[in-house]
């Protein structure tokens, strides 16, 4: 029996917490971190006053309906360095040669950028405080969307781990994090859907992204106080592909 | 505690090592000699781990290096010839990062620390982050890396890289103290290195392996008695190259 068989739950989860601890911190060790949050919040937020003083609507509706398309560009920000930075350092050998499994190290990393996110995400919590002096927001609709935001955040940053993966250079992996963010969120754009169904009309290519692949429809059920199975089952199991392919490229350099 | 056997590693067309077998035995320090792309870092990526063998059986303490990666990582210290480090971090915070990857902890993860810590000479720069530490401190940080949690086998690639002389003899005498419980392979272009502390020498060249034995067993096979690894490395190496203009 090999190593690899034998890792239990715990075990898993033990060497997963060092790379997460360690990765957690570099997040903040960096002035990038920083500037990251403050862009992002400034843009998200600001985002959201706009809709709020013109539509005079104790809602946070516009901030989550905003959110996929300001994480097209800001999850690639924070996945890019994720495996590239180790080839830049020249430690990635150092991370693969600890007595640690390649999969202890991809749960590390994706689960430290996931906490880094939330407390980005967290940085909005402000505006659920002034809707609750202001006025009756609805509070289980709120907490709904937190969540779904949360797991599509979960969703992007690990297909931006995955793309981080692919390549030494953190442009390029950028750019291809972007790219896949770009194809899940447009895929479900009401106008993408009806110009890619009048290109085939026939096989309704638009329609059937929408119905299978995109990211807006599950994501959108959240924004209405919706909690459904299959939408938990979508970010779940998307995800889940997307560590399991940063894995197994992991495992490919051994090659 | 490291058993070689017929090892060849290929990347793509490329063969960087070729059929290469060779033991190193507990208690022995064995220097890995070879020009620039001669195949040691590659032999040391495999024994470490990082990569696959594409024939022959790599085995470290009995483990086999693919069926058992992570037993086997264990019972290694391994500083590759790039001295990886993290340069954001702290050497304290660094150092501690590693030794609970290698499964240190409490009481032991204290004492490992603290042994590696005066082992490598690096008390004064703990509170420094890595970045801010001059090229010997760096290395003597990875060094610390590989010996933080006392492996029973060492495995170092270019170790005394970015050392000066005396951080050199210092180097030196700490890998003599550390030989006796231990097996020692480490690879180098600095003959010099070879001779003062290594048992035995291992030359390579174009991933072939051509020599196997203490100088003085090399220099009578190569009929060139008494004279000294330089010589003989240079023959083995002049012997089995083609003459360029």
């Amino acid at each position: 029996m090999s190593d690899a068989q034998r890792l239990s739950a715990a075990e898993c989860l033990r060497g997963a917490r060092i790379v997460f601890d360690r990765e957690l911190e570099s997040y903040f060790d960096s002035p990038i971190a920083y500037a990251y949050a403050a862009v992002f919040l400034v843009l998200s937020c600001t985002t959201f006053m706009n809709s709020f003083f013109l539509d005079g609507v104790v809602d946070m509706g516009p901030y989550f309906t905003a959110l996929p398309f300001l994480l097209i560009p800001f999850v690639p920000a924070i996945t890019m360095r994720a495996w590239a930075e180790e080839h830049a350092q020249h430690t990635f050998e150092l991370l693969m040669t600890l007595p640690l499994h390649s999969l202890q190290v991809v749960l590390g990393k994706y689960l430290a950028a996931l906490c880094f996110y939330a407390i980005v995400l967290a940085g909005s919590l402000p505006i659920v405080l002034m809707l609750l002096f202001l006025g009756d927001p609805d509070l289980g609709r709120i907490c709904a969307s937190y969540l779904g935001a949360l797991l599509l955040g979960a969703f992007f940053l690990s297909f931006g781990l995955f793309a981080s993966g692919l390549t030494r250079d953190q442009i390029v992996a950028f750019v291809l994090a972007a790219l896949f963010g770009f194809f899940f969120v447009l895929s479900g754009h009401e106008k993408v859907v009806e110009v890619l169904d009048g290109l085939a009309p026939a096989y309704q290519p638009g329609t059937w992204l929408y119905e299978t692949i995109s990211v807006l429809p599950h994501y959108e059920a959240f924004g209405h106080g919706v909690i459904a199975l299959a939408d938990l089952l979508y970010f779940a199991l998307m995800s889940g592909f997307f560590v399991s392919m940063n894995y197994l490229s992991l495992q490919r350099s051994k090659y | 505690m490291i058993r070689v056997e017929s090892v060849t590693r290929r990347y793509g067309f490329l063969t960087a090592v070729d059929e290469v077998s060779f033991a190193v035995d507990q208690g022995e320090i064995v220097g890995f000699v070879g020009p620039n792309g001669a195949g040691k870092s590659t032999m040391l990526k495999m024994l470490s781990t990082f990569i696959h063998p594409t024939a022959g059986t790599i085995s470290v303490d009995g483990l086999d290096v693919v069926e058992h990666p992570l037993a086997v990582r264990r019972r290694i210290g391994y500083l590759s010839g790039d001295t990886p480090l993290y340069q954001e971090m702290r050497v304290d915070k660094f150092l501690r990062f590693i030794a609970r990857a290698r499964g240190l902890k409490g009481d032991a993860l204290q004492q490992g620390l603290a042994r590696a810590v005066e082992l490598c000479g690096i008390e004064d720069v703990l509170t420094q982050r890595v970045k801010e530490c001059s090229t010997g401190f760096r290395q003597r940080i990875g060094l610390a890396t590989a010996m933080v949690h006392d492996p029973p086998v060492l495995l170092l690639d270019e170790p005394t890289h970015g050392f000066d002389p005396l951080q050199v003899l210092a180097f030196r005498d700490t890998l003599r103290a550390l030989s006796p419980d231990r097996a020692i392979l480490f690879s180098t272009h600095i003959i010099g290195d070879v001779e003062a502390i290594a048992d035995r020498v291992l030359i390579i060249h174009q991933g072939r392996l051509l020599g196997d034995g203490r100088v003085e067993q090399l220099a009578a096979d190569a009929d060139i008695p008494g004279a000294g690894l330089e010589a003989v490395f240079a023959h083995l190496v002049r012997t089995t190259t083609p003459a360029h203009v």
